[in-house]
């Protein structure tokens, strides 16, 4: 419980040094070099005006870096300009060369755009410096606001589309099949029956002499084949594949021996 | 075996109507039998054919039940006719009219499990 107020006495007991800046200027000049606008700015209050760059002006950022208590130019190791857009939340992020005595000169030249502004927006740029070097504290403080001319809107990705939600799917399906009119059907299913009558009438006619049929050697078979029938009926009903195919076997192997006491019975009778 | 009838003096008449005379008077009774179930199968499977056609095939696997119920049946009874035929007793020497009216049998009751199937 101890330890975190521990370490916090020691971080405030370390060696806490600050830097700050020596001579922080900024200047926009036009093509022509002539200065629109020189001011210093100071980390510790904002410059009020946001600062104005046109299509082809310069901003020039000068400053030395310095240690706090001795006033000596310190070298940190990373020095980095921010250019930071609200809205869009963008950034552009650029380090700044600095001499081992801690000068630096930062350039943006409007003639020649540089990649890592982002696209304007309806908003100023907020530009901040970021120090961090060993054995001092860190900075991260804004300058000034900086109004850039327009640009080309930020280039979109081909897979953006993929990110966000998709236009609803409405699928079409083919409508539903109708029943045709109850009395076509009926008209239909009464001449699908006519041939029916056509076969009894025919084979009242021809019907060859059936003497033989109730016999008790063929009757059997004749039984077999109708409970065939009967059975696939059924299924057709209620019974399922594997029950089907079950009773299908039992009376399979039943019809096999009657069929071949009554076929070989007619044949004997044949060849008489 | 069935009587078969001493064959007429062909007519002077329209050749179908000589061909029927021939027909009826030459042909035994026991494959008039199976002619008029070919005839009847027939007949079934045109009218479930021209109701596809006409009205509507809605329940599309019923008519394809139907249909090919009457079709596999007409194959396998014009089969058993053509091998129970006296006349081609030299064609089937080794199949004789029972076997293939057992043939007939079996084929028929399996068709029959194929149309159940389908008919839903």
């Amino acid at each position: 419980m101890f330890y975190p107020l521990a370490l916090l006495l020691l971080a405030v007991t370390a060696q806490a040094s600050t830097l700050t800046l020596k001579s922080p200027r900024f200047a926009v000049s036009d093509s022509t070099g002539s200065q629109l606008r020189g001011e210093p700015f100071s980390l510790t209050s904002r410059t009020a005006s946001p600062v104005k760059l046109g299509a082809r002006e310069n901003l020039k950022i000068t400053f030395q870096v310095v240690d706090k208590e001795d006033e000596k130019g310190v070298q940190p190791h990373q020095t980095f300009i921010r250019f930071y857009d609200a809205s869009t939340g963008e950034e552009g992020i650029q380090p700044v060369r600095v001499t081992p005595g801690g000068k630096a000169k930062f350039d943006l030249n409007l003639s020649k755009p540089p990649l890592y502004l982002p696209p304007t927006s309806d908003e100023p740029l907020k530009v901040s410096l970021i120090i961090g070097t060993p054995d001092y504290d860190p900075l991260s403080v804004q300058l000034f606001d900086l109004v850039l001319p327009r640009s080309q809107p930020a280039p979109v990705h081909p897979d953006e589309v993929v990110f966000h939600p998709r236009p609803e799917l409405y699928h079409t399906f083919r409508p539903e099949q109708k029943v045709p009119n109850k009395f076509i059907s009926l008209v239909f299913s009464g001449i699908a029956l006519a041939p029916w009558f056509v076969l009894l009438g025919l084979w009242s006619q021809v019907a060859p002499r059936a003497t033989g049929l109730f016999s008790p050697s063929i009757l059997p078979f004749i039984a077999s084949l109708g409970a065939f029938e009967g059975l696939l009926f059924t299924y057709w009903l209620k019974l399922r594949l594997g029950d089907v195919l079950l009773y299908g076997a039992i009376l399979g192997v039943v019809t096999v021996f009657t069929g071949r006491q009554a076929l070989s019975s007619i044949a004997a009778k044949r060849t008489q | 075996m069935a009587p078969t009838k001493t064959p007429a003096a062909p007519s002077s008449q329209n050749p179908v109507v000589s061909l029927w005379k021939a027909y009826n008077q030459q042909t035994p009774d026991r494959l008039k039998f199976i002619d008029a179930f070919l005839f009847f199968l027939m007949l079934s499977g045109i009218i479930q054919f021209a109701y596809c056609v006409l009205v509507t095939n809605y329940p599309y696997n019923a008519f394809l039940s139907g249909f090919a119920s009457t079709v596999g049946q007409f194959v396998l009874a014009a089969s058993l006719r053509s091998q129970v035929n006296p006349q081609n007793k030299n064609e089937f020497k080794e199949v004789s009219p029972e076997r293939a009216f057992a043939d007939f049998a079996l084929g028929s009751i399996v068709l029959h499990f194929f149309v159940y199937n389908f008919l839903g």
